[in-house]
């Protein structure tokens, strides 16, 4: 079904922008080409349930006449759709009013010229459905239960991004990702692996882990809700850092005091032990090199050794901040530049160390449902699911019911009394674009509110 | 349709090869969509965006289990090839599978269906939206304090067309707009925001222009930007146990979140677990779970007007319907699909299967999932409230995974006392237990005050895909409530 070559190649996807650079009536015009080629196999009570293979492209064609800036997008790449597009979005132009903040678009004389990133695996691009179900087989087999439900996932990627004042990037990345929960009837577990080559996700690993969780969480008491210290494990780690990001890690957040880098750069924020960028170089990220603007994407600290250092930007955003963009452009002024890419830094503890530490607290597997309460004031609220556990000086006791917490995320990160050494890749949540790499990490103190009775 | 071949041709074709290639059942959809989003800040444009989109997406049982695969290029080749992919890809399904899937019989459906657009929000200029948007931001400018104002509109046009192997032919389309505005006022550390009317970019609905035209956002901007004022220097909302009464706009969150996805029955039988999470509803719970108190009424409506669920046929060709989930407070229904049906030995589907684009593979979604009305006005539920609180536009969300424990946030609050609304009351949290909360529901607004409310982004599924969902809510009254939250 698929030869392993990216969704979409450089060749087609530079045609299909040349069409339009030239578009006469404009000063400037830039293309974003993005492809995709998803093969996602859904398994739940113990069989596939949905299979998909799914193609798409998509181009968005930027028109500038002078300060004036609109876009349109299609879905078709021959000329005339393209050309289409491209006068859809002049007619915008020409309706549009003129941006005191427009910053022009990339120039690779000034931004820099990218580079590509190149987290491809052919075996992963070509991995055939028959190849997908042999693995949901395996996984059941591993998770030695009539009861569980994931995903088996293998996907390729395509971007580039062409303008007419020269910009010409193209790179591609496949990812493989399995996700199992284990349901035993009385209690669930859960375990995940994710990376861009399939080589490097043990299926088996990571059901087994799910199963021992499950049963690890039978008959479980309900603890009253408090402060206490906790063990995030890796997945319960990215989720927080993921809504961290989500809610300041953008210049635009800052510009408009919606962001904690508005108020605390320059200040102790967390522990000296936590270090949290953005890096899509980072060995375990999986992305690309550049922004959807064509602007180089920059390794940036943004809360290095527990002081906040600054966000991430694009073109537009460090425009009104007179700094240089770091390649964070996520191709919506709305949305603002955005970390894709957050990486946690490894500390030096093993998870048995972690829990080693702890005197009386809990330990938490994974969250569900995360959000925002409060942006600037980085409280998030979300709940525990898939195996929470008690321990009691150093030693797992018991599993608990699940937690709703409360939790300022700078508080958190303040109280970290220790990182896990072992970094491990999660993809996006909700399947969108990048990774996140996190360690489990000890917090000192964690708000836990409400508990439910399972 | 610009292509060479037609889309009735393509599907015919496509539809043909998996049905020579072995499939037992399929279907094929094709979908159009036109889109256009702007967006403004202050004065400024700050962003214009249109996007176009057309492709297909086969859908086939084979051995008793689905693939699916789809595809943008349009011609008679790739409609062949991408149809054998489905097979292939529901071969390998059937490899690991313990029961083959079945699927409830639906009559045969020839049927054009079209939703209602008086004013087609397309033959509007560029101009004069943004015109009306400048205008609103401009009239939110009240204070110094008043950091950011945003006005939206989001435009949708979309086409489906809808073959399947038992012989149904449809077609359907419809348009849905949006408008909203938002001001944010900052004073030192606080921010605070105010929308109207609603947040996430305002009020959704399937219609034309007029849809926009009844929102009089300009007429609304000043009070919509006083309020966010106003909030930076109101008392937190206190950490208590009271009545609360939610207007429309929560009410619908309230409803979307702890009444529409449990009683999803693919979530309910499992098939959601490992991403979107379970229900804590089971099947013998149909006909005897208490879920709420006698006036809570909830229904399952695809067929009323101006939702975003509304619509003809869903996205396996099976009829709206209107189909009741509490009724008295009783849990009585679920909303199903051919599939689930039959694991259940109900005799029908009720219609609620939707696919996002021709991308996706359909999924159980909410159509209209609407608390129906009770009686009065929203004065009458303040009356008897003697102390209380007031809590309007949703904020934020979240809920377990088996949809019992949840929080939610609203961007403002007052005090009731004695009747009366009185002090506003910043950062309005709640917290419940699904039927615990539902039982305490002692008063909902009558249908003068019911209206059909929109999210244009409900997530569900793997690959994730967005859906749009209608609800009609009045303001609704509960007791016992648990607000503020620690921290
Ligand atoms: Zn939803």
């Amino acid at each position: 079904m698929s030869s392993g070559e990216p969704p979409l190649s450089v060749e087609a996807a530079r045609r299909a922008a040349q069409a339009v650079l030239d578009t006469p009536g404009a000063d400037g015009v830039e293309v974003l080409v993005s492809a995709s080629a998803a093969g996602v196999t859904r398994f739940a009570n113990s069989q596939i349930i949905q299979n998909i293979a799914r193609k798409e492209v998509r181009a968005y064609v930027r028109v500038a006449v002078g300060d004036r800036v609109a876009s349109a997008g299609t879905n078709q790449l021959d000329a005339e759709h393209m050309g289409s597009a491209a006068t859809r979005a002049l007619e915008a132009v020409r309706a549009t009013r003129g941006d005191a903040d427009w910053p022009g678009f990339a120039r690779p004389d000034k931004d820099g010229r990218a580079e590509p990133v190149g987290r491809w695996d052919a075996a992963t691009a070509a991995a055939s459905p028959a190849r997908r179900a042999e693995a949901v087989s395996q996984i059941l087999r591993a998770s030695d239960s009539n009861n569980a439900a994931g995903i088996y996932e293998t996907s390729s990627y395509a971007f580039g991004v062409f303008s007419s004042a020269g910009i010409d990037c193209f790179d591609a990345y496949t990812r493989c990702a399995i996700a199992c929960l284990v349901d035993n009837g009385e209690s669930t577990g859960w375990g995940d692996s994710s990376s861009h080559a399939m080589g490097e996700v043990d299926v088996e690993a990571a059901a087994h882990r799910a199963a021992e969780k499950a049963e690890a969480s039978k008959s479980p008491h309900s603890a009253a809700p408090g402060t206490y210290e906790v063990v995030l494990e890796p997945a319960a780690t990215g989720a927080i850092i993921e809504y961290l990001s989500y809610a300041g890690f953008g210049a635009k957040q800052v510009l408009e005091h919606e962001s904690f880098l508005a108020r605390h750069t320059g200040e102790e924020v967390g522990a000296p032990s936590v270090s949290i960028l953005d890096d899509v170089w980072h060995p375990q990220s999986v992305g690309i090199g550049f922004d959807f603007e064509g602007v180089p994407r920059k390794r940036v600290a943004v809360i290095e050794r527990g002081r906040a250092t600054g966000p991430v930007s694009d073109l537009r955003t460090a425009r009104q901040m007179g700094v240089e963009a770091t390649g964070h452009g996520s191709g919506s002024n709305e949305l603002g530049p955005f970390a894709a890419n957050v990486v946690l830094e490894a500390g030096d503890k093993s998870l048995e160390e972690l829990i080693g530490g702890v005197s009386r607290g809990f330990l938490v597997t994974r969250f569900h449902y995360v959000n925002i309460l409060d942006r600037p004031a980085t409280l998030l609220t979300g709940m525990t699911r898939d195996g929470t556990f008690a321990v009691t000086d150093g030693a797992i006791t018991g599993a608990v019911h699940n937690f709703r917490f409360a939790q300022n995320v700078l508080s958190a990160l303040a109280s970290v009394q220790g990182v896990g050494r072992d970094l491990v890749s999660l993809a996006p949540e909700y399947g969108g674009f990048g990774s996140t790499v996190a360690p489990a990490l000890h917090l000192g103190e964690f708000d836990f509110v409400s508990t439910t009775s399972h | 349709m610009t292509s060479a071949i037609g889309m009735n041709e393509l599907l015919a074709a496509a539809l043909d090869a998996a049905m020579s290639s072995g499939a037992s059942y399929a279907d094929v959809r094709g979908v159009e969509i036109r889109a256009e989003s702007l967006g403004v800040k202050g004065p400024a444009v700050e962003s214009l965006e249109r996007f176009d989109s057309l492709g297909f997406g086969v859908r086939a049982l084979v051995d008793g289990a689905w693939g699916y695969a789809c595809s943008a290029e349009l011609d008679a080749a790739e409609a062949v090839s991408t149809a054998r992919v489905a097979v292939e890809i529901a071969r390998a399904s059937a490899t690991v599978m313990t029961a083959p899937i079945e699927l409830v019989p639906e009559p045969v459906h020839r049927d054009s269906w079209m939703g209602p657009t008086e004013h087609d929000p397309f033959a509007v200029t560029l101009e004069d939206k943004l015109e009306l948007l400048t205008s609103a931001t401009a009239g939110m400018q009240v204070s110094p304090k008043i950091r950011t104002t945003r006005a939206t509109m989001d435009l949708l046009s979309q086409t489906t067309w809808f073959v399947s192997s038992e012989g149904s032919s449809i077609d359907q389309s419809f348009v849905q707009s949006a408008a909203g505005i938002e001001a944010v006022a900052v004073d030192g550390s606080e921010v605070q925001q105010r929308s109207y009317p609603g947040s996430f970019r305002g009020h959704f609905a399937s219609g034309g222009y007029e849809v926009i035209a009844e929102m009089d956002l300009v007429a609304n901007a000043e009070q919509t930007a006083e309020e966010a004022v106003a909030l930076l220097t109101a008392p937190l909302c206190p950490q208590t146990v009271t009545s609360v009464v939610l207007d429309g706009h929560q009410t619908m969150l309230q409803v979307h979140e702890s009444v529409g996805h449990p009683t999803e029955l693919d979530r309910v039988l499992g098939m959601e677990a490992a991403f979107a999470g379970t229900s804590f509803v089971g099947i013998p719970d149909l006909g005897s779970l208490r879920y709420g108190s006698e006036v809570v009424n909830i229904n399952s409506d695809a067929t009323i007007s101006g939702g975003l669920g509304s619509y003809g046929y869903d996205d396996e060709g099976v009829a709206a319907q209107r189909v009741d989930l509490v009724k008295g407070g009783i849990l009585v229904g679920f909303q199903t699909s051919r599939e689930t049906a039959a694991k259940i030995g109900a005799q029908r589907s009720n219609g609620t299967m939707r696919a996002e684009g021709w991308e996706n593979f359909p999924l159980i979604r909410m159509p209209n999932v609407n608390l129906l009305p009770g009686s009065g006005s929203f004065e009458d539920l303040l009356a008897d409230v003697d102390d209380g609180i007031y809590m309007a536009t949703n904020k934020s969300w979240s809920i377990d995974d088996k949809r019992l424990n949840f929080q939610f946030g609203c961007e403002v609050a007052w005090e009731i006392k004695h009747g009366k609304l009185r002090r506003m009351l910043k950062d309005p949290r709640y917290t419940g237990i699904t039927p615990v909360f539902w039982g305490y529901c002692d008063a909902i607004a009558g249908p003068e005050e019911w209206k059909v409310w929109g999210t244009p982004n409900c997530g569900k599924g793997q690959p994730g895909q967005t859906m749009r969902v209608g609800h009609g809510t009045s303001p609704a009254r509960f007791r016992n409530v648990s607000t503020g939250v620690s921290s």
